[in-house]
C-alpha cells in the first residue's frame, strides 16, 4: 500500500495538485457568489481522484479546504475549513470509483434515463415527506409513502418526467459516472451534516441558506434541516461535480491521460 | 507578489517570527476555537489573543478592515434565519408574521463568533507572513518538500486563477452568453466558464513539471537558502506546545458530551 501511495506522488501529480485546487477554491467561490444552492467545490479533487487515484484526491481535497481559509480575500473563504474532512472522503471516494473505471466505461443512455427519473423521484418524495412532517402529535410523524404518491402524483410524475429528460441530455453515457457522484454526494451530506449544524448552524452565507431556511420555517429541527438540505444539494452537487469531470476527461488530449 | 498577497510589510516582531511558528499558532487559535463550548469563547480569544497579536504585529487596521468587509454577509444571514426560523423557543418581541427568538439570536451569536475568530485568525496570518517564507521554512522544519511544494503553489496560483476566471467571464460575455438574470440563466453560464478555465490550466501541467524538474526538484541534496529564515529554541518549544495543548483541546471535547 505504501508503495502504491508512493507511485501516485509523481511529479506531474505535485503539479496538477496545486492546480486543481486553486480550480477548486476559484469555481466554489463563482458558485457562492452567484448564490446558487450548491457547492461545486470539489471538481479539481474529483479530477486528481479521477486521473491519479484515491490517496492523491484525499490530499486534494483536505489541502484545498484547508488552504481555502488562508489565500487572499475576495477568494478567502474560512467557512470551508472545518470540512475538511469531508473532501478527503470525496477525493478517496473518487479515487477509489477512478480505479475502478467508472471515468471510462460507456454506459447505455436508457441507464442515464433510468438513473435521473429515479433520482428525481427520491429528491421530490424526499422533499415532500419532510414538508408534510405532522408534528401535532409532540414527536415528529412522518406521512406514508402511499399517502403522499396519492396526494401530489402530477409532482412525482413531472419529477420523474424531467429527471429522466436530465439524464437523457446532461448524463448522456455516463451513467456510472453520475451514480458514483450520488453516492459520493450521499456519503459527504451525511457526515458534513454534524459540523455544519453544530458550528454553523446551517448558515453559510451562501446559496444553500435559502434551502434551510425553508426546512427550518417548516417546522423542521436545526439538525434535520441541516441533514436535509444536504441531502438535496450533495448528491445534486456532487453529480455535477462528477459529471463535469466526465466531460473533462473526454475534452483531454490522450496524450495527457497516458501519464 | 504585492498583488497576488495581501502580505503587509512591517517592521515588528510578530513579523520577524519564523513562518512555521505562526502557522502552528494559526492552528493553535483555530483548533482553541472549534474545541472550547461556549458562547463568548471565540469573542474572547479575539480580543485577548488575536488583537494583542494584531497591534504588535502592526496590521490591526487592515485586519479589521478586511473581517468585516468579508464577514458581515454571513453574519447577517445567520442572524436573519436563527432567529426568525428558530422553531420553539422564547419569544423576543413580534413583528407582523416574524417572531425572533431569544435561543436562535443566541446561537447566531456563537457562530458569529466562531466565523470572526477563523477569519481573523487566518486573515492575521497571511498579513504578517510572506508566502515565499513559509515555504522555505517549512522545509527546514523537515515538511516533505512536495508538500511544501502544494502548499506554497497553491497560496499563489489561487489569485492568479481568480484574474483567469474574471478573463474568460468577460470574453464569454463579450460573446453573448448572459451571467445574470434567474438561477435557469445563471446555472446555464456555468459550463462555458468552467470548461475553459480548466482545461486550459491542465495544458499547463506538463510545462510546470519540466519546469521544476529542470531546476532539480526531485534532487536528494539539502537545498541552501538565499533568503536567512531567523529560528530560535524557545520558537522550537512553543511551537511544540501549541501543537499538543491542540490535540489535548480536541481530546477533551471528544471526552467531554
Amino acid at each position: 500500500m505504501l508503495d502504491n501511495i508512493k507511485k501516485e506522488f509523481s511529479t506531474r501529480t505535485l503539479v496538477l495538485i496545486p492546480i486543481a485546487i486553486a480550480i477548486n477554491i476559484a469555481i466554489g467561490q463563482l458558485v457562492y457568489t452567484l448564490k446558487l444552492p450548491i457547492y461545486l467545490d470539489s471538481i479539481g479533487t474529483v479530477l486528481v481522484g479521477a486521473l491519479v487515484g484515491p490517496w492523491a484526491g484525499a490530499v486534494t481535497g483536505g489541502l484545498a479546504n484547508l488552504l481555502w481559509g488562508v489565500v487572499p480575500p475576495p477568494l478567502q473563504n474560512a467557512y470551508a475549513v472545518p470540512f475538511f474532512y469531508v473532501a478527503i472522503v470525496i477525493g478517496l471516494m473518487a479515487g477509489f470509483f477512478g480505479k475502478r473505471g467508472v471515468f471510462e466505461k460507456e454506459s447505455p443512455r436508457w441507464l442515464s434515463v433510468v438513473i435521473g427519473a429515479v433520482f428525481f423521484f427520491a429528491l421530490a418524495l424526499f422533499i415532500l415527506a419532510f414538508v408534510n412532517i405532522d408534528t401535532s402529535a409532540g414527536f415528529p410523524v412522518y406521512p406514508s409513502m402511499k399517502d403522499l404518491v396519492a396526494q401530489y402524483l402530477v409532482v412525482f410524475v413531472l419529477a420523474a418526467v424531467i429527471g429522466a429528460a436530465i439524464g437523457y441530455y446532461l448524463l448522456q453515457n455516463g451513467g456510472y459516472t453520475g451514480l458514483a457522484g450520488l453516492a459520493t454526494g450521499l456519503v459527504a451530506a451525511v457526515i458534513s451534516a454534524p459540523t455544519s449544524a453544530k458550528l454553523f448552524g446551517g448558515v453559510t452565507g451562501g446559496g444553500t441558506d435559502l434551502i434551510v431556511a425553508a426546512f427550518r420555517a417548516d417546522g423542521g429541527s436545526l439538525w434535520a434541516s441541516v441533514l436535509a438540505q444536504g441531502s438535496v444539494s450533495d448528491p445534486f452537487d456532487k453529480m455535477l461535480s462528477f459529471m463535469v469531470v466526465w466531460f473533462i476527461l473526454r475534452s483531454l488530449p490522450a496524450r495527457f491521460k497516458a501519464r | 507578489m504585492d498583488s497576488l498577497s495581501i502580505y503587509a510589510a512591517r517592521a515588528s516582531g510578530l513579523h520577524k517570527l519564523n513562518p512555521v511558528t505562526k502557522f502552528s499558532l494559526t492552528l493553535f487559535l483555530l483548533v482553541l476555537g472549534l474545541a472550547l463550548p461556549g458562547m463568548w469563547t471565540s469573542y474572547l480569544i479575539l480580543v485577548l489573543i488575536i488583537v494583542p497579536l494584531a497591534i504588535w504585529g502592526k496590521v490591526l487596521d487592515r485586519l479589521t478592515r478586511i473581517v468585516l468587509t468579508i464577514s458581515w454577509p454571513f453574519i447577517l444571514s445567520v442572524f436573519i434565519i436563527q432567529t426568525l426560523f428558530w422553531g420553539k423557543g422564547t419569544t423576543l418581541f413580534e413583528f407582523g408574521p416574524f417572531a425572533p427568538k431569544l435561543e436562535g439570536a443566541i446561537f447566531a451569536f456563537t457562530s458569529s463568533g466562531r466565523i470572526l475568530l477563523i477569519m481573523a485568525d487566518f486573515i492575521l496570518f497571511s498579513l504578517a507572513t510572506r508566502p515565499d517564507t513559509l515555504m522555505i521554512s517549512l522545509k527546514q522544519a523537515g515538511l516533505y518538500p512536495g508538500m511544501a511544494y502544494i502548499i506554497v503553489t497553491t497560496l499563489q496560483l489561487v489569485p492568479q486563477f481568480a484574474a483567469k476566471a474574471n478573463a474568460i467571464l468577460n470574453a464569454q460575455r463579450a460573446r453573448g452568453l448572459e451571467t445574470q438574470g434567474n438561477i435557469l440563466v445563471r446555472a446555464r453560464a456555468l459550463l462555458p466558464l468552467v470548461m475553459p478555465l480548466v482545461i486550459g490550466s491542465l495544458m499547463e501541467v506538463e510545462e510546470r513539471a519540466i519546469a521544476i524538474e529542470a531546476r532539480a526538484f526531485n534532487s536528494k541534496h539539502k537545498e541552501t537558502s538565499l533568503i536567512e529564515i531567523p529560528d530560535s529554541q524557545v520558537q522550537r518549544i512553543v511551537r511544540i506546545g501549541m501543537i499538543v495543548a491542540a490535540l489535548l483541546a480536541i481530546v477533551i471535547r471528544i471526552l467531554w458530551r
